[in-house]
C-alpha cells in the first residue's frame, strides 16, 4: 500500500527526507501531508529519530521559553496613553 | 506590501479594539521582547513603545484582521530602530550560502549525531532558554515566531519583512543551530556520542 505523495515537486524531484520534515516541524503541512509522513516515518529510521528529537525540543521551548509580562504594565501603558487622548 | 486602508475610528472604538484586540497579546509581546533584547527592563520599555505605537497608528489597522502580527512587526522594527543599534551587532550571516550548503540531507545528519531525546528530558532547567538566547537575534526570532507563537510562514514574512524562502531556510538553520547548542549541553551533563 503506498499513498500518493503529497508533497510539492522541487525542480522536478520528489521532496526529500529532510524538506518534509521540515514542512512538518514548521506546522506547514496539510492533513494528507502529515499522513503520508506518518507512514514514510514507519519505515524511514532517520526521519523517525529526527522528528522525535525535534518534536521534544519544540515541547521543551514552548514548556520554558515562555514568559509572563510584569504586573502593572498593562496599567502603566493605558496610563500612557490616556496622557495622549 | 499591500496597501494600508486608513480607518475611521471613534474613541471609543479605538479603546474597544485597543483592550480587546490588542491588550489580550501582551504575555507574547513582552516575551518576544525579552528574547530579543534579553533584558526584562529593555522588554519593558520595547512592549511599552510599541502599544504606544499601536495606538497612534491604530487607524492603520483594520478592525477583526491579524492584531497579533500587527503588533508583532511594530515591535520587531522598534527593536531593530531603537534597541538594535544599542547592541554589539553580531556577525551577518549570508543566507543565500547557508541554503545551499544545507540542502542535503547527510550534512544535517551529520551535525548533530549525538543528541538523544532522553537528554532533553534532564534539562529540567535553563539551558533550553539559555540555548536559545544564544542564538544570533535572526535566528532566535523566527524559533521564537514558529515554536512559541505558532505563526505561518506568510505571517512571519510579512512581521519580519523577508521572502518565504528565507523565513524558511533561516528556520531550517536556526534549528540546527539551536539542536548544537543543546548537544553541548547534553556533552557536559555526561551523555555520550552514540
Ligand atoms: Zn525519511
Amino acid at each position: 500500500m503506498s499513498l500518493p505523495n503529497p508533497f510539492p515537486l522541487n525542480n522536478g524531484k520528489k521532496a526529500t527526507c529532510r524538506e518534509m520534515l521540515q514542512v512538518i516541524l514548521d506546522d506547514e503541512a496539510s492533513t494528507e501531508q502529515r499522513e503520508y509522513f506518518k507512514a514514510h516515518m514507519e519505515f524511514c529510521m532517520p526521519c523517525f529519530k529526527d522528528y522525535e528529537l525535534n518534536f521534544a525540543i519544540k515541547q521543551l521551548l514552548q514548556a520554558k521559553c515562555n514568559s509572563v509580562a510584569p504586573d502593572g504594565l498593562k496599567e502603566q501603558i493605558r496610563n500612557r496613553i490616556a496622557q495622549i487622548i | 506590501m499591500e496597501e494600508v486602508v486608513r480607518q475611521h475610528y471613534a474613541d471609543h472604538e479605538k479603546q474597544e479594539i485597543f483592550d480587546k484586540e490588542f491588550l489580550p497579546h501582551i504575555h507574547s509581546m513582552y516575551n518576544f521582547g525579552y528574547r530579543l533584547t534579553l533584558d526584562r527592563d529593555d522588554a519593558k520599555d520595547l512592549v511599552q513603545d510599541t502599544y504606544f505605537k499601536a495606538y497612534r497608528f491604530i487607524e492603520s489597522f483594520q478592525k477583526g484582521t491579524n492584531a497579533k502580527a500587527w503588533l508583532f512587526r511594530i515591535l520587531k522594527n522598534s527593536f531593530i530602530n531603537d534597541y538594535r543599534k544599542k547592541v554589539k551587532e553580531p556577525n551577518k550571516v549570508d543566507y543565500q550560502e547557508v541554503e545551499s550548503y544545507y540542502n542535503s540531507d547527510d550534512v544535517d545528519r551529520q551535525i548533530t549525531p549525538d543528541l538523544r531525546v532522553e537528554a532533553l528530558r534532564d534539562m529540567i532547567g535553563d539551558e533550553i532558554s539559555n540555548a536559545l538566547n544564544a542564538l544570533d537575534v535572526d535566528f532566535r526570532t523566527v524559533i521564537i515566531l514558529c515554536d512559541l507563537e505558532g505563526f505561518k510562514y506568510e505571517e512571519m514574512a510579512k512581521i519580519l519583512d523577508i521572502p518565504i524562502g528565507t523565513v524558511r531556510s533561516r528556520l531550517h538553520r536556526a534549528r540546527q543551530l539551536l539542536k548544537e547548542r543543546l548537544s553541548e549541553y547534553a556533552r557536559s551533563m555526561g551523555y555520550k556520542n552514540t
